[in-house]
């Protein structure tokens, strides 16, 4: 069989050829037919006649070929069809016209009308026949494509169509073939990039570039243009799934569709297109113009969501009482509850805009404001006061920048553009963070930069196309490489997977449209880089913030995931509105969160879902989702109700600085300090004091764990607890002359810990001279227990060595270590460094950008909840407190609790069974158990 | 005998795990696509992994493959000197520890040692950073989060008993330096919280970490729960649908009260054990670790580390007084090791629980880094002929030869695989391990499939860096004794 199919097959493709006979022949033969009519220019009728009689014969053959091809190669579809009953309505006719015209000159008649007709017929059928030949040769589109208005179909252009579209042809136009060659490559990044791109070469086979393709791997040549079956890529994917050799071996197999064109492509000869492969859709970077749509709402935002609801057929639900939106606007702006007077003012507030007024002095409150809305920012732009890299120098804190942006409510773009060509302060940003040693060359400060500004400002994901030309976005190597170049001292060479390539990186945006960016030196190219990006024109860099902003404000982005903006969004419409607002409004923060927060959109209730998966797939936009408290919103809250939470913060934006520093024995083990071992030690330091009258003379101490502090042999004090600072006045206790302080100080627990004594004194002469005293090295120690007398002046403390400095991280800065009065703030979660209690509730480490937390509660977070001594020690602290605010008004305690935690009074039902936990005379006990109980309940832990 | 009874329990309890695992590994997985599941299973030979952490780099030379000892004395030229201790038989024919280790030399025929593992180029050493990629297999940063491979094995097999968190590390605390750099792999990465160590500093404290808060008695932590649970049955809002986050709250709630109430907080408890026991294995918080760690693997643990704890220039990190703090060092591991190893193989736990004792790298006296690749030397003080015995060991970070002991769990019984040069430099030269083969042996060991891998950020991120990884199947098997 297979020896003589290729006469007929070869036969078969002489058809293109053939077909152009009688398509000349009898068209010309017409021609000059025409040119005899009336008996005119007899002379040609003898060359008519052959013209006839050779195209009709070569229509035959032309035919008879065209099927021999149809049926040896495949080919089927209506276009086939329709072009092979034309095929033999042409010859058919060209045999009868070829017949009359025969029997018409036996007769010597001179009557050729019934021949003419026949010819015209023919000429007709032979047009239409040829004009389908065409489509399938060069296209459908080929004829109509270069008129004006025509509109091509090229988008979206699935491989199902193309087959369809393609399968049926015999030659392909130039057009149709690099449109086959980039849904064949398309399909190839996906399914075979993987393993064989030039980041790794399985079987030292790529398929990623042209001589890849076609030098073939360890098999021999994969693609055999024009023959699948000889191919050993066709071979290995139209393998049985079971079979060992078959491809690919990650990732699910080919579809008949997907191989179907596979065969196609090596079918037409495996042509490759040059054009890069955009296989991955991408979002305009410029904002669509949004008209606002007719509805009887009256906030813009309500005017596009009325009109998706109307697409979806959602009725509008009725939006949250004043409870609840209080809650959720506290919470989302200043990140606090409200408290119970606040809540009742506002339920009974008669002015019909309170809510908007609300939002309005919320905004106002800049301090409260900046340090709940610094979280955000820190996940974003990977801030934190402590992490890896600080240790060697490696990175640096923008706190105090950042601070000071939201506190003054600097705008976004003058935020964008300080961050990336930095001011004093925010150099932290594009610094990175540089370990010690040697690291990946996709993770050198440079490529850190291009990834975070990538991934934090602009939505787009350059991670993977650091190492290798991305499989999830369109990005190269090339150009994360031309974005890192731009923060780049010396000429950065290209690595693949942390291969150098030998290719320099020409310094360039990754969205080169919006500009070129240009300048010598670094400082140049980032001024130049950050006007570009600032732009209006840059349309995603303000959909991207507008988008987290949403998200921050109803648990859900408009595009999802928030660091994909090429993702769609569940409304274009409402999308670009909002970003362009945003600019509008000169791309003031505060304007977009009051924009967002002032619609019904915003006050719809909470919804629920049955499974986290539910608001990833399909998903239907109907309201905000239940969020969850953050770390620092229940770290707040709790320091809000009952007791602080953290004593101390690691950036202390207002504060004053103290020279105290946090000093104790220093303790060695083969020459190097080590932790300090539980224990007591002993601490000394003697001043001066003038022969002057003495107005005051205070003290500040806190003291990890416990002291007892003496003034010249006198016990003056006592404290177990380095959270609570202690003040005294020891005016009396001085002399002129010299005096001393000593401090025994203990070390708890049962293997090595930090231990540290801080202490101030402050006095002040009458003269108005003062004096000041801190702990600091001029202080000296033992670990033996000295002589009774060591506590006084006369006490030789020779042999006793100098104290070490522990500095304050393992303490962080207490705000009341102040000889000002304070004035009851507690120290905000988001200035603590981070802690377990809060890494636990799922603030992240920020080693890298974190743009949404984990929603869900944990087993850890539980346990931690349950018996983390931290909490619990909180839980005491608060209950002695309360149990003395409310000493024998256990039903208002009860009241109080409930509007301060939950916003309401409890039900009498809850009443009953609170005030009989607490019992007649309540215990400290059971009120920490109410406390925790409270606190766990689901009702205070979301936000609904 | 009791230990057969409880035995029989957990096993009962372990069904209900799974069950109840399947149902709270929720978190994440709608974020995260594993692709696992189309990867065929493996057969494991192992439920437990108990890891023995060297913190610090311990020299492969004064430990577990000594060489030509040269005995202190003036003017010593310490290019001649390999090992500071005499070599000493151990009860493997021809396996050879350096003295001070005899008791882990006794039960070394009841497991493998490799002595060709070779660490990672990282330039200028930074210990954690080797830490990292010892504990996740990548090397740091990474632009996502790197999960521990105590959290992988949590991820993947979930606990072996419900109230046991799957994984334990314990001994290290996070106060000194370099902390935030260990905190950076002591991480479930982009796993989840949910995978992440529960960690206990002091053994001898572990009872804290599960027991009611301090001064709670068991009646009360009862009826605060039940306060809790009434309370929340009383609002209106949990009468509304059903909503994963506020189920997983409740779930996570009660599945902290059932492992804070159940008899086998016990198991944290270190009083329960004789008092002959605990002194056997009492050489400070490392020994205390191993002696959790065999309660935790008899009762239900999955993967439990015990670090001598890393600290800068403490530990195994010797920069001075290198012999004389090794020997230290030595008599804090010895005795507990061999213990626990007894005493698992003693049950016939050792059959399930894989046990592995391994460190960053090893130190040399003379070479900072490897031979092809030294790199900026930290320990300047250290003159080449010495006089003062604080000079004498080994100071340097070396990260080319280094050892690695196993047991239990389907490893080869007194195997001796790969070795390195007798003369300096110590290099691996036989069947060089590296890390991707560490961590690949211990899945292998597991069940787990070698292709297991996550997608994050579009990446997929395999349990070895692009799922390369390949255990070496040399180590397991029939006894070679």
């Amino acid at each position: 069989m297979e020896n003589s199919n290729w006469i007929f097959q070869l036969l078969g493709r002489l058809h293109p050829l053939l077909v152009h006979f009688p398509i000349g022949l009898l068209v010309v033969a017409l021609c000059f037919e025409l040119f005899t009519l009336r008996g005119k220019r007899p002379g040609l009728r003898q060359g008519i006649n052959w013209m006839v009689f050779f195209g009709a014969a070569s229509a035959c053959v032309a035919a008879l070929f065209g099927w021999l091809l149809r049926t040896q190669e495949n080919y089927s579809g209506d276009l086939v069809d329709n072009h092979q009953y034309a095929g033999i309505a042409t010859a058919v006719f060209a045999l009868a016209t070829a017949l009359v015209l025969r029997n018409t000159l036996k007769k010597q008649s001179a009557d050729l009308r019934a021949y003419r007709f026949m010819l015209f017929a023919t000429v007709i059928a032979t047009t239409i026949a040829g004009h389908l030949g065409a489509n399938l040769t060069h296209g459908e589109d080929y004829l109509w494509e270069i008129l004006p208005n025509h509109k091509t179909v090229n988008n979206g252009a699935t491989s199902s169509v193309l087959l369809t579209e393609l399968g049926t042809t015999d030659s392909l136009s130039a057009l149709q073939q690099d449109k086959l060659s980039l849904e064949v490559r398309g399909l190839f990044a996906h399914k075979c990039y993987q393993c064989h791109s030039e980041n790794k070469q399985k079987g030292a086979l790529i398929l990623a570039t042209k001589e890849g393709v076609f030098k073939g791997g360890e098999s021999g040549l994969a693609i055999v243009p024009g023959k699948p079956e000889q191919s050993e890529l066709f071979r290995r994917i139209t393998l049985p799934a079971n079979h060992k050799e078959v491809m690919p071996t990650k990732g699910k197999l080919l579809n008949d569709r997907e191989i179907a064109l596979v065969k196609l492509w090596i079918q037409k000869g495996a042509h490759w297109s040059d054009e890069k492969v955009k296989i991955f859709p991408e979002a305009l970077l410029a904002l669509q113009k949004i008209k606002l749509p007719i509805s009887n709402q009256a906030h813009p935002v309500d005017k596009l969501v009325d009109d998706y609801f109307q697409k979806h057929n959602i009725e509008w639900p009725v939006i949250v009482d004043d409870p609840t939106f209080i809650r959720r606007a506290y919470l989302d702006i200043i990140g606090l509850l409200p408290e119970p007077e606040a809540i009742h003012q506002f339920e009974n507030d008669k002015n019909p805009n309170k809510r908007d007024a609300l939002i309005d002095s919320l905004l106002g409150d800049h301090r409260n404001y900046t340090q709940h809305w610094l979280s955000f920012w820190n996940d974003l732009l990977r801030n934190d006061y402590s992490g890896p890299g600080f240790i060697t120098g490696g990175r640096k804190q923008i706190s105090g920048w950042l601070y000071k942006s939201l506190m003054t409510n600097k705008t976004y773009d003058k935020m964008v553009k300080e961050l990336i060509s930095p001011v004093e302060g925010s150099e932290g940003f594009i610094k990175g963070i540089e370990w010690r040693g040697v690291v990946n060359a996709s993770q050198r400060t440079e490529m850190q930069a291009a990834q975070n500004i990538g991934q934090s400002l602009m939505g787009v994901n350059v991670k993977c196309a650091s190492c290798h030309n991305s499989f999830v976005s369109n990005l190269t190597l090339e150009q994360a490489y031309g974005f890192a170049a731009i923060f780049a001292e010396k000429p950065l060479e290209l690595n693949r997977c942390d291969i150098p390539i030998g290719k320099i990186a020409t310094a360039d945006f990754l969205y080169p449209e919006l500009g070129i960016v240009k300048g010598e030196t670094i400082a140049k190219r980032l001024l130049n880089l950050s006007d570009i990006m600032v732009q209006e024109e840059n349309g995603r860099l303000y959909r991207t913030i507008t988008n987290r902003f949403w998200h921050r404000l109803l648990g859900k982005g408009i595009i999802e995931p928030l660091d994909e903006m090429d993702s769609p969004a569940w409304d274009d419409a409402l999308m670009d509105w909002l970003a362009s607002d945003f600019i509008a409004a000169n791309m003031d923060l505060k304007h977009l969160i009051k924009r967002i927060m002032s619609s019904k959109t915003y006050q719809l209730p909470a919804v629920s879902y049955k499974k986290i998966e539910d608001t990833k797939t399909d998903y239907v936009f109907r309201g905000p989702l239940v969020r969850r408290l953050s770390a620092e919103q229940f770290s707040d809250a709790i320091s809000q109700i009952i007791s602080p939470l953290y004593p101390a913060v690691a950036f202390n934006p207002e504060g004053e600085k103290t020279k105290a520093k946090r000093v104790w024995h220093k303790e060695v083990s083969f020459n190097r300090t080590v932790l300090p071992e539980p224990g007591k030690r002993y601490f000394r330091k003697s001043f001066n004091i003038k022969n002057k009258k003495i107005t005051n003379a205070k003290i500040l101490i806190s003291v990890d764990h416990a002291y007892s502090l003496f003034m010249n042999g006198k016990k003056i004090a006592e404290g177990r607890d380095w959270t609570q600072v202690d003040k005294l006045e020891v005016s009396n206790y001085l002399k002129p002359g010299k005096n001393t302080i000593a401090v025994e100080g203990e070390n708890e627990g049962t293997i090595g810990n930090p231990a540290g004594v801080l202490f101030s004194m402050k006095v002040l002469y009458q003269s108005g001279e003062t004096l000041e005293i801190n702990s600091d090295e001029t202080w000296k120690s033992t670990d033996l227990l000295p002589d009774e007398n060591w506590t006084t002046n006369s006490f030789k403390d020779d042999s006793w060595k100098a104290v070490k400095n522990y500095g304050t991280q393992n303490w962080g800065t207490l705000p009341d270590f102040s000889f000002k009065n304070h004035d009851g703030k507690f120290a905000r979660a988001s200035l603590v460094k981070q802690h377990p209690f809060m890494k636990t509730l799922g603030r992240p480490s920020r080693e890298i950008v974190t743009t949404s937390r984990e929603v869900q509660a944990t087993l850890l977070q539980a346990l931690e909840l349950t018996n983390g001594a931290f909490f619990n020690n909180v839980l005491e602290k608060g209950a002695i407190k309360w149990l003395e605010a409310y000493k024998n008004e256990p039903e208002k305690l009860v009241d109080q609790l409930y509007q301060k935690t939950l916003g309401r009074s409890p039900s009498p039902a809850e009443k009953n069974i609170l005030m009989n936990t607490l019992g007649d005379a309540p215990q400290k006990e059971q009120l920490q158990d109410i406390f925790w109980s409270v606190f766990i309940l689901p009702e205070f832990q979301f936000i609904n | 005998m009791q230990a057969q009874n409880s035995r029989r329990d957990f096993i009962k309890k372990m069904t209900a795990a799974s069950i109840a695992a399947s149902a709270t590994t929720l978190p994440m997985a709608g974020f995260l696509s594993s692709c696992s599941p189309s990867i065929a299973k493996i057969a494991a030979s192992a439920d437990t992994v108990i890891l023995l952490w060297m913190a610090g780099g311990m020299a492969h030379t004064e430990t577990f493959d000594p060489k030509a000892f040269v005995p202190f004395e003036k003017r010593l030229d310490m290019k001649r000197v390999l090992s500071t201790f005499p070599k000493k038989p151990t009860v493997v024919d021809g396996l050879e520890f350096s003295e001070g280790l005899q008791s882990i030399g006794s039960v070394m025929d009841k497991g493998a040692i490799i002595r060709s593992y070779k660490a990672a180029d990282l330039g200028h050493i930074l210990h954690t950073r080797h830490q990292y990629h010892w504990h996740t297999c990548y090397e740091p940063p990474q632009s996502v989060q790197a999960p521990h491979i105590g959290a992988w094995i949590a991820k993947e097999l979930g606990p072996a008993n419900p109230v046991i968190p799957p994984f334990i590390a314990m001994g290290q605390r996070f106060t000194m330096g370099e902390s935030e750099e260990l905190k950076a792999f002591h991480s479930a990465g982009f796993l989840g919280t949910e995978y992440g160590p529960f960690l206990i500093p002091d053994p001898a404290g572990g009872l804290e970490s599960v027991r009611p808060p301090q001064g709670m008695s068991l009646k009360r932590f009862e009826a605060r729960y039940k306060l809790y649970k009434t309370l929340a049955n009383k609002h209106k809002i949990m009468e509304q649908g059903s909503d994963y986050q506020r189920e997983s709250l409740m779930r996570s709630m009660e599945q902290s009260y059932r492992l804070l109430n159940s008899p086998e907080a016990k198991v944290f408890d270190l009083s329960q054990e004789p008092k002959e026991v605990y002194d056997t294995y009492n050489t400070g918080r490392f020994g205390l670790g191993c002696l959790m760690a065999k309660r935790l693997a008899m009762n239900g643990g999955r993967f439990i580390s015990v670090s001598t704890e890393y600290e800068p220039f403490i530990g195994w990190d010797t920069h001075d007084n290198g012999h004389a703090r090794v020997k230290k060092m030595k008599a804090l591991i010895d005795r507990p090791v061999a213990q626990l190893i007894k005493d698992l193989d003693e049950t016939g736990h050792l059959d399930r629980t894989l046990v592995i004792l391994a460190t960053e790298f090893s130190r040399d006296a003379v070479m900072e880094g490897r031979p092809e690749e030294q790199v900026k030397d930290q320990v300047s003080r250290q003159p080449d002929v010495i006089d003062n015995e604080k000079h004498y060991g080994m100071h340097r970070h070396f990260t080319d030869g280094s050892s690695i002991l196993m047991w239990g769990g389907g490893i080869k019984k007194g195997l001796v695989y790969g070795k390195t040069a007798d003369e300096r430099p110590c290099t691996s030269i036989e069947n060089t391990v590296v890390i991707d083969q560490v961590h690949q042996s211990i899945y292998h060991a597991l069940g787990i499939p070698p292709q297991t891998h996550y997608e994050i950020e579009g990446r997929p991120f395999y349990t070895t860096p692009d799922g390369h990884g390949k255990p070496i199947l040399d180590l397991f098997g029939k006894s070679l004794t």
